[in-house]
């Protein structure tokens, strides 16, 4: 680890290897970047911090030549460059990983690792790829993937690994990386990580775009926090706070992130009596009161979205007994759920929160078009009344209301995929998997206010997240899940983060 | 909310909302109406009136179909390859219940229609099986049964009692005014009754609508049943116009039908679309049709032209 600071300290004090100078970039009338300057030194690490819309993914683009910028400088090795299509800025060796991945799960690891290398000569030895693909896995401490197997073998850190793999194979000199770690499991992400600062000990620099500010601070030398279409700071990780980094995006002081628990204990209002979900989760039992957020938490795959799912009538093959309000809620009947007062807000936001194509208004009084016969008419001036009352209570901007829902950030999304359900105080319990993913702090905030607000009106939240921190924050109880099963259920402030990793990995521990 | 259509505000870029507004495909579009326009007013004998009114007769019988293929492009379920065959069915119930009276036969003839394609829409719906391909199990279905039922042959309304159909409403021909009013109350049902809205938000994301436990299944059902009820207003007009029902009525009609749809810029994928537009589509096709009969040229090149224009339509709507 020292010999890597060294050598990310003499890197600084040696020419750049990238610099940026006086970026700007106009789209019609909105300046989505102006006089944006950033230097990237060789085996440097530099993440890019904003909230959405501070203009990272503008910057991003203008480097790897998906946009042009309108004014500016990009030198690299001490030489002006153009990049008038990503293809040139591949051909400087600059490559960038997005969120989405896009690795082919029939080929297998060597193939995907080949896919679309530009420099391939048409004939050319299998062998050769062979070595250096190995190579390359090595340079990232993932030598255990094996080069034959399937690509849909592997799990999604492994598929972003190989991803990776991909751009250094083909001769990457800076890897830019934009949220990695969203679909990571924290094992995953772990993992990442140390592959990461792997490729920097190998001198390779990497440009890191993350919403996780504690990614910033484990992996990242140099920060360079955006806002709005400007750098509002560029400074040495190590000079930061955590609360300082969250000042500089936001402009401002955060406040509180998370809203008072509710402490006050009292009858069950809901509960979940020995539910079976075949391969996914056995005998969980839980029990929530009026005006608790509940939080089922544990890595990816410990079956807690798989239980929330059930409770939403999304799961027909699984066993056990639901109760709400001393109603009981029927199995794989989604719309007898909402008629006994249980919303979902998926975590899947574009799939099956929200309906993006649709504007911002419709989304926020979609379930009116749900609870009215067919055949009434809809008075479309009352709904967009109607819409605008929930805009308000939900905290989004009015002027929002008529854009295309899928060009709003997801932040605004999820407002409205929450703010549709408490108008008409029909709603009792909230189902949530991940509230806040992909979701910048300011928002987050937001929503978490939203979500208290809506339990202090006498009903309960219940929720799935792998984010420890919000778990910790947000919920009144957490009930943390290994491999399908609660391990135990904890009030709030009977819980620490130590506590709570060792319940989610090793479960055993917690018996001895 | 005074201006709901204002995006000027300082969120989005004007160029997103500019970019809506004049794409390739928009130009494209007014570039092909103008073009056609000019084609038919320079076509000897397009602008006579008995040309018209022939045109407007046949636009009738494809438009009706159009507006019920739109509620199932609405849904999301691209398309039916069984409409022409179902219109066909709905000919031969209607003149064979002619016998109980007008009104009995039209209900027997829509009710016909809608059920039997409410039947394909639960199959698509309820199962999620392919659009494409239960229309067409369908259609050689439909078709098979009611050949070995008819022997093949039409059946003819030997009576005066569908007489009324064919008149004219002013100087406006019978089948057209029809199909104008199908157009508007489709689009009220679209635009202003909970069951339009729940069809589209079904055909733009149809998981979403499950998440909120609002069974997409049941809209796929009224979507295929309100296409064969306008289906079967076509039936109910063709055959009264040409005093039979046969097998031979809805041959082709569901290409004709599609192109409508698609040429009026309903977005093939779902979610997007209206029945003006459907309508002008109809229309656009039916001028189309018109003009390539009027300069001579035959059925082969009719048709190649027709395969264009949808093709052309479905590469324009790519963004």
């Amino acid at each position: 680890m020292n010999a890597i600071r060294e050598k990310t300290a003499q890197g600084q004090s040696r020419d750049p290897l990238l610099s940026m100078r006086g970026i700007g970039k106009t789209y019609g009338e909105v300046r989505a970047l102006s006089d944006v300057s950033l230097t990237l030194a060789a085996g440097e690490i530099r993440a890019i911090c904003g909230e959405n819309g501070a203009g990272k993914s503008t910057l991003v683009k203008a480097l790897t030549g998906i946009v042009a910028p309108d004014k500016g400088e990009v030198w690299l090795d001490g030489a002006q460059v153009h990049f008038a299509a990503p293809k040139d800025a591949q051909a400087h060796g600059i490559n960038l990983v997005s969120q989405e991945l896009s690795i082919c799960p029939d080929l297998t690891v060597l193939d995907n690792i080949w896919l679309g290398a530009l420099s391939l000569p048409f004939l050319h030895r299998r062998a050769d790829l062979r070595s250096r693909a190995a190579e390359v896995l090595k340079r990232l401490g993932a030598e255990h993937i094996a080069l034959d197997g399937l690509a849909g073998h592997l799990s999604t850190g492994e598929r972003q690994l190989i991803e990776i793999a991909r751009m250094l194979a083909r001769d990457t000199r800076i890897l830019i990386l934009d949220e990695p770690t969203a679909t990571l499991s924290d094992k995953e992400i772990h993992v990442l990580m140390s592959a990461l600062k792997s490729l920097r000990a190998h001198g390779t620099s990497i440009l890191y775009i993350t919403h996780r500010l504690g990614e910033v601070f484990e992996l990242c030398d140099h920060a360079t926090v955006m806002r709005g279409g400007t750098v509002v700071a560029d400074l040495p990780v190590a000079e930061l706070t955590r609360d300082r980094l969250i000042e500089l995006m936001l402009g401002r002081a955060l406040g509180h992130m998370f809203p008072e628990h509710h402490i006050a204990d009292g009858a069950t209002f809901f509960a979940i009596d020995r539910l079976n979900v075949p391969g996914a989760a056995h005998n969980v039992s839980l029990s929530v009161t009026k005006g608790q957020i509940m939080c089922l938490t544990g890595q990816l795959g410990c079956g807690a979205d798989e239980v929330i799912r059930v409770v939403a009538g999304l799961v027909s093959h699984a066993n056990g007994r639901i109760t709400l309000d001393d109603a009981e809620i029927p199995l794989g009947r989604p719309e007898v759920a909402r008629r006994r007062g249980v919303r979902f807000v998926s975590g899947d936001r574009a799939e099956e929160g929200v309906f993006i194509d649709r504007p911002a208004w419709e989304n926020l009084v979609a379930p009116r078009f749900v609870e009215r016969g067919g055949a009434k008419l809809v008075q479309n001036r009352a709904l967009r009344g109607e819409a605008a009352m929930l805009a308000d209570r939900s905290t989004l901007a009015r002027h929002r209301l008529p854009v295309r829902t899928g060009d709003l950030s997801g932040g605004n999304q999820q407002k409205l995929a929450f703010g549709r359900n408490i108008g008409d105080g029909a709603a009792k319990l909230i189902l949530m998997i991940e509230p806040t993913r992909g979701i910048d702090v300011g928002a987050r905030a937001e929503i978490y206010r939203l979500m208290r607000d809506f339990c202090e009106q006498g009903c309960a939240i219940l929720m799935a997240s792998s984010d420890f921190a919000e778990v910790l924050g947000i919920a009144d109880v957490v009930a943390t899940m290994f491999r399908g099963e609660i391990v135990k259920t904890y009030k709030t402030g009977h819980l620490d983060m130590t506590r709570l990793i060792a319940d989610v990995t090793h479960p055993e521990e917690e018996n001895a | 909310m005074n201006s709901d259509t204002d995006l000027s505000g300082p969120l989005r870029p004007s160029f997103e909302s500019m970019k809506a507004r004049i794409t390739l495909g928009n130009a494209v579009t007014l570039f092909a109406v103008l073009v056609l326009a000019a084609l038919a007013l320079a076509t000897p004998g397009f602008l006579s009136m008995p040309a018209i009114r022939s045109l407007v007769t046949t636009v009738s019988f494809t438009g009706c179909v159009a507006i019920g293929m739109t509620f199932i492009t609405l849904s999301g379920n691209l398309m039916s390859f069984s409409l022409g065959a179902s219109l066909s069915a709905a000919t031969l119930v209607f003149v064979a219940t002619l016998g109980a009276g007008i009104w009995p036969a039209i209900l027997a003839a829509l009710l016909f229609c809608a059920a039997l394609n409410a039947l394909q829409g639960w199959i698509v719906g309820y199962f999620r099986a392919n659009p494409i391909i239960v229309t067409m199990a369908s259609f050689a279905i439909i078709t098979g049964v009611a050949t070995s039922l008819t022997g093949g042959r039409g059946l003819y309304i030997l009576t005066n009692v569908a007489a009324g159909l064919k008149g004219n409403l002013g100087p406006v021909p019978g089948p057209f005014a029809a199909f104008a009013i199908c157009a508007l109350i489709a689009q009220l049902i679209l635009s202003r009754t909970a069951l339009g809205r729940r069809i589209v938000l079904t055909g733009t994301n149809p998981r979403a609508m499950l998440a909120m436990g609002a069974e997409p299944w049941k809209a796929v059902v009224w979507a295929y049943a309100l296409a064969g009820l306008f289906t079967g207003v076509a039936a109910v007009l063709m055959a009264a116009r040409y005093g039979s029902g046969d097998l031979q009525h809805g041959i082709g009609m569901e290409y004709s039908a599609i192109a409508a749809v698609l040429v009026g810029g309903t977005a093939i994928e779902g979610g997007r679309g209206s029945f003006l537009r459907t309508f002008l589509g109809a229309l656009f096709i039916a001028v189309l049709q018109s003009v390539l009969v009027l300069r001579g040229f035959s059925t082969e090149w009719q048709r190649f032209g027709m395969g264009a224009v949808v093709l052309l339509v479905i590469l324009l709507q790519r963004k």
